[in-house]
């Protein structure tokens, strides 16, 4: 059941306006007849009172001459008033001289009172007035009045008031209809614009706006905060739109991924910036023979090589805190049990602030290539140690041929003819240089095994030394070789007096007409010292500068430059085999300058040395 | 009740100023003839004022001068009664008794109607002499000529 409260606001105002007209109109009825009927009474005393003065008047005459025709004539002109009942003339004894009756009236007279007297009864209004001639009371006249004319007057009120009532209530409905819609139309067009927004979702409808009063403004208002919302909910949808598609472009962007995840022969993995796995491509499923949860958050530790494991996660913690790329060889377990050897890279992917929002990494499978390095390892140090034994074997005959053909030669050079001392001398120079050749080969196939008594060593010491072993040729090339002061570095003495003696020989083998002039100094640079051997001699065309440090390799054939093509090669076999580097730098005619460094820590030598 | 309604009529008439002897002349009712009311009539004037003037009662024996009264009853024992009327002067009010007394030129008559006193007025007779009959009187008349 509807109640006031939720009816609807035209309705509202036609009963407001209703209620309002009616009590009014009610209000000031009642009041009207209440008034009347006091001004009625208050007329009907006059009248009466007047009525019955006239009255008594006019029977003055009839009473002095006791004249009851007359006096009943006189009183039946009061049937002009049919609400008079009784009117009755009375002598100055008290005896009644007429009576007029009303026709139908049942009452008889009212008994005469000595003082005049107006008063209203529940028979009616009785009249009570002295006759008095001359100044004296000659008789009485009495007259009852009744009130029925006040009830029929209060009727006629009554049903003109309820006909105005109804006529104005009429008018009331119609005006309400009418103007009720000035107030209820921008209200109901309001509430349905509303009702429809709410229905609909749609916020581009607008109320109409009908009026100027605050039922406009409110309009207005409205319309504003609804055109604020439409421009909300439309930022808020291209918002939503934009986020569809991040979300799209971001799950396109992760299906490609895994498609090439999925694609390549590598294990691909990807891990949280906190370390635990989360991504294993397909190729860790079958290789592993592992479920995804299995190899999942820290599951790497179950297909590790135990051996590989601690320092796996020592270098994976570390990289997690730092960031810094994680890179390892290590050994992965095979679905069969097989342990092969893997490289395994992981790189942080940082967003746009830098911080880190995942690990990717790939473990690629080096078995095979781990496994050819060892073999050849394997066949180099076979190679080595036979060209070794083989160059130390071979040390003993070939002094044996030096030393007999020299005694031959000293003893049986008479004995000879041109052609036998000539021969000799071939067996002589070729014994000779055969046994250099072996020194040579003997000490490049030395220069591979580190020295195991490595220890700090005084590179100028060794540089000295070096020199001396070269007095001679030093001496007859008339060279000045000077140096600076020189580091403690840590390397075999032996094998940097071997880089000194053949740079410096070389200097001084290649030289030009000119006086040569050589010079070795040292700079501390990006922790290793690197060394230098400047010549002015012949220089060397650049496009060898690779090509010089091989084994055997000669720029120069011939007796101009005699020479077993190892000394270089030597060089860079030690220099290599301490973590450093060889080079030249030079220009054809300009001369040469050999670079090589030496690793300042022992550590980083030995790390690199594995 | 004839002395009564003698007493009465002094209340329904005018007379002018003229009429009376002095201002303060009472209003005198004479009585010709032999008197009918005896000491009724000088009961019922007693003490009576009319129009500010007292009333009194007299019996008269011949026609009264002018203005000493002002009601002139005359008595049935009268013989000669439209001699008396016609000899009197202005401001009189005659009363008699019976139709007779009309026809003399008298203005009031008593007469016996249903054993009930009333009177007959002769409404010319009273103009010529001056006199105002209140409509009133009138209407309580019997008859009116």
């Amino acid at each position: 059941m509807l109640t006031f409260r939720d009816t609807p606001i035209k309705q509202k105002l036609m009963i407001i306006i209703m209620a309002t007209t009616t009590a009014a109109l009610l209000l000031a009825g009642i009041g009207i007849v209440a008034f009347d009927s006091f001004l009625f009474r208050g007329y009907l005393e006059r009248d009466l009172s007047a009525l019955a003065r006239i009255i008594a008047d006019n029977s003055t005459a009839a009473i002095s001459f006791d004249d009851p025709q007359t006096a009943a004539e006189t009183l039946a002109a009061l049937r002009a008033k049919p609400h008079l009942v009784t009117a009755c003339v009375y002598r100055a004894d008290g005896t009644m001289l007429a009576k007029y009756a009303r026709p139908g009236a049942s009452a008889g007279c009212l008994p005469p009172t000595r003082q005049d007297e107006l008063r209203f009864s529940g028979q009616g209004l009785k009249v009570s007035q002295a006759v008095v001639l001359s100044g004296r009371r000659i008789g009485t006249l009495v007259l009852l009045y009744d009130l029925n004319e006040i009830g029929e007057r209060m009727k006629l009120y009554g049903v003109t008031v309820l006909g105005v009532l109804l006529a104005s209530s009429l008018l009331a409905l119609l005006l309400s209809s009418k103007l009720g819609a000035v107030i209820a139309n921008p209200v109901s067009q309001l509430a349905r614009a509303a009702t429809s927004v709410s229905g609909t979702g749609d916020y581009s409808v607008r109320a109409q706006k009908l009026s100027g009063d605050e039922l406009g403004v409110l309009v207005d208002r409205f319309n504003e905060m609804l055109a604020g919302i439409q421009s909300r909910d439309g930022n808020l949808r291209t918002a939503l739109r934009d986020r569809e598609e991040a979300l799209r472009d971001a799950e396109k962007a992760r299906e490609r991924f895994r498609f090439l995840a999925e694609s390549m022969p590598q294990k691909i993995f990807t891990a949280t910036p906190g370390g635990e796995g989360e991504y294993y491509n397909r190729q860790w499923i079958e290789y592993t023979g592992l479920t995804l949860e299995q190899i999942k958050d820290f599951g790497w530790t179950r297909y590790l090589h135990p051996d590989d494991l601690e320092p796996t996660v020592r270098n994976w913690q570390r990289s997690v805190e730092t960031g810094e790329p994680f890179l390892a060889q290590q050994r992965v377990r095979r679905a069969d049990g097989v342990y092969r050897w893997h490289l395994c890279r992981a790189r942080a992917m940082r967003d746009a602030q830098g911080g880190i929002s995942m690990w990717i990494g790939s473990n690629t499978d080096i078995h095979e290539q781990k496994e050819t390095e060892e073999e050849l390892r394997q066949a180099n140090e076979n190679l080595q140690t036979f060209a070794y034994s083989a160059s130390h074997d071979l040390q003993e005959p070939i002094r044996n041929v030096a030393v007999y053909s020299e005694i031959i030669k000293r003893r049986y050079h008479d004995l000879l003819d041109a052609d036998g001392q000539q021969f000799l001398g071939f067996l002589t120079e070729g014994g000779r240089r055969l046994a250099t050749l072996i020194d040579d080969l003997l000490a490049y196939t030395r220069a591979g095994v580190v020295d195991a008594a490595t220890t700090t060593v005084d590179s100028a010491a060794a540089l000295r030394h070096a020199l001396s072993s070269l007095a001679e040729v030093i001496r007859e090339n008339d060279a000045m070789v000077t140096y600076d002061a020189l580091p403690q570095v840590y390397m075999g003495e032996s094998h940097l007096q071997q880089v000194f003696q053949n740079l410096v020989g070389n200097a001084l083998k290649y030289r030009t007409e000119d006086k040569p002039r050589i010079h070795i100094s040292a700079v501390h640079q990006s922790a290793a010292w690197r060394f230098s051997v400047q010549d002015n001699g012949i220089g060397i065309d650049p496009q060898y500068k690779e090509k010089i440090f091989g084994v055997f390799k000669r720029l120069y054939r011939g007796q101009k430059y005699s020479g077993t093509g190892i000394g270089l090669a030597i060089c860079q076999r030690v220099v290599e085999r301490y973590g450093g580097r060889i080079w030249v730098e030079s220009a054809s005619g300009e001369g040469a300058t050999f670079y090589f460094t030496v690793p300042e820590h022992a550590e980083r030598f030995r790390s690199t040395a594995v | 009740m004839k002395a009564v309604f003698l007493l009465n009529f002094t209340k329904f008439v005018e007379w002018t100023a003229g009429e009376f002897g002095a201002q303060n002349s009472p209003m005198e009712i004479c009585i010709l003839g032999d008197d009918p009311f005896g000491s009724t009539l000088d009961r019922i004037v007693e003490g009576e004022v009319v129009n500010g003037r007292k009333v009194a009662a007299q019996r008269i024996k011949q026609a009264p001068p002018p203005k000493s009264c002002q009601i002139l009853f005359v008595a049935k024992s009268e013989k000669d009664v439209s001699k008396v009327l016609a000899g009197l002067g202005p401001g009189v009010l005659t009363v008699g008794e019976g139709d007779g007394f009309m026809r003399d030129g008298g203005m009031i008559a008593f007469v016996i109607e249903n054993r009930r006193v009333r009177f007959e007025i002769n409404q010319a007779a009273a103009e010529n002499a001056g006199i105002k009959l209140s409509s009133r009187l009138l209407n309580v008349a019997k008859s009116i000529q």
